[in-house]
């Protein structure tokens, strides 16, 4: 038994993949409506939120943070129905790494700011400490997830591969 | 047989490469309706949030020249202010420093301008800081923002809940001497809730990220004692 374990394992990741890479695509799908979903109701304040990192000019803030929380519902949808998988991932990809980057930079600049990363942060609330760490943690957890669908796009119950109908695609022949 | 085998490979080749050219056109076309999706999505965003900018607010009286807080005192240093209602260290400063900086004030040592504001609303589920701001606004316009402005920090709700209703901010505003009716109206229109707003992005855009913040002539003070408070001004008065 514990000899045959290993070479199971290794017939089901190609069975397993598309599946977990279902699960992947729909998990970073919750993820980003959840985040833009508790941004978009108050725009002014994910400006400030933004605002906080100080790292652009205030107006240019407010606008990135109108911006932003719509950004994430429409990465949300599109991973939700499996449009442009690999382009999605790519940008959320990039997203998370510019979040990352943020709040480690917040970090080594001493400033004490709430990420803003679900709601409209910026501002701590009473005795509330920073929690960076917790947070790029959590970043980075996402991060693996983009990058899994960046590397494997093609999963089941998805427009991609409804377009692609019954042609054979490189994914499948991996 | 060795020439049927090469067309058919060549058939095969042919019908390979019609595939692949098939998936680069499909690849491209969803790729770019993502991205128009993803553009037509921040640019939402971004007109949303000009049309909520309301580029006109009315400052309540007694309020300093650029409209961001109300002015107290008539002294050289000025002391700026940036406190929530629904702050509870807020509550605790005013308990804390209250006296002195009303002492600063009766001494003719400084002008204060209180900056009420609204950074904690995801912290109510009634944009309790909102409100709380516009109808100290309307309590200045009485002329009773301090009395008000003591009385909501005694009366402060816990972070999380509804908050105060407008009906109880209007009882504590008649409670401090304002005009029932007048206070009232002004509280139920939202008189000020544009100036709320006006004077929250000001504070962020001075740079001020949490609350309570003091400045002493612009300087953000880190030691939030009577003695720190005092120390300043001395040396600011200098």
């Amino acid at each position: 038994m514990t000899v045959t374990a290993p070479s199971t394992r290794a017939i089901q990741w190609p069975a397993v993949r598309p599946w977990l890479g279902a699960a992947v695509r729909l998990g970073l799908a919750a993820v980003w409506l959840f985040a833009g979903a508790t941004k978009v109701g108050d725009l002014a304040a994910s400006g400030r939120a933004v605002n906080a990192y100080q790292v652009m000019p205030y107006e240019v803030a407010t606008v990135i943070g109108a911006a932003l929380p719509f950004v994430e519902l429409a990465l949300g949808v599109l991973l939700l129905v499996g449009l442009a998988s690999r382009l999605v991932a790519s940008v959320s990809t990039a997203l998370l790494v510019v979040f990352i980057t943020g709040i480690a930079s917040a970090w080594a600049r001493g400033l004490a700011i709430d990420c803003g990363c679900f709601g409209s942060g910026g501002q701590l609330a009473a005795g509330q400490a920073p929690s960076y760490l917790p947070e790029i943690l959590r970043d980075l957890g996402f991060l693996v997830m983009a990058g899994f669908l960046l590397i494997w796009p093609r999963t089941p119950f998805s427009v991609d591969g409804w377009l692609a109908g019954a042609a054979p695609e490189e994914g499948e022949d991996e | 047989m060795s020439s049927r085998k090469g067309q058919k490979k060549a058939a095969q080749v042919v019908r390979a490469q019609i595939a692949r050219e098939k998936r680069r056109t499909r690849t491209i076309i969803t790729s770019i309706a993502a991205v128009v999706v993803l553009v037509i999505a921040g640019l939402i965003g971004w007109a949303v949030y000009s049309s909520q900018q309301s580029k006109t607010f009315t400052a309540p009286p007694g309020a300093n020249a650029g409209g961001t807080g109300i002015l107290d005192g008539n002294g050289p240093v000025t002391i700026d202010l940036y406190e929530d209602y629904l702050c509870p260290v807020c509550k605790q400063f005013q308990q804390v420093n209250g006296a002195t900086i009303d002492e600063l004030v009766r001494d003719h040592k400084v002008r204060v301008i209180f900056h009420p504001v609204a950074f904690l609303n995801r912290f109510s589920t009634t944009q309790y800081s909102t409100r709380a701001s516009a109808a100290a606004g309307c309590a200045a316009k009485g002329s009773r923002f301090k009395e008000f402005t003591n009385e909501l920090f005694a009366k402060q709700p816990p972070e999380g809940s509804a908050g105060l209703s407008d009906a109880e901010l209007i009882d504590i505003g008649a409670g401090v001497g304002l005009d029932r009716d007048d206070f009232g109206a002004c509280v139920n229109n939202g008189t000020f809730k544009a100036w709320t707003a006006h004077v929250t992005d000001d504070a962020s855009k001075s740079g001020v990220t949490g609350t309570p913040t003091i400045k002493v002539n612009g300087k953000e003070l880190t030691d939030k004692s009577p003695e720190g408070i005092k120390a300043a001004v001395a040396a600011a008065g200098k």
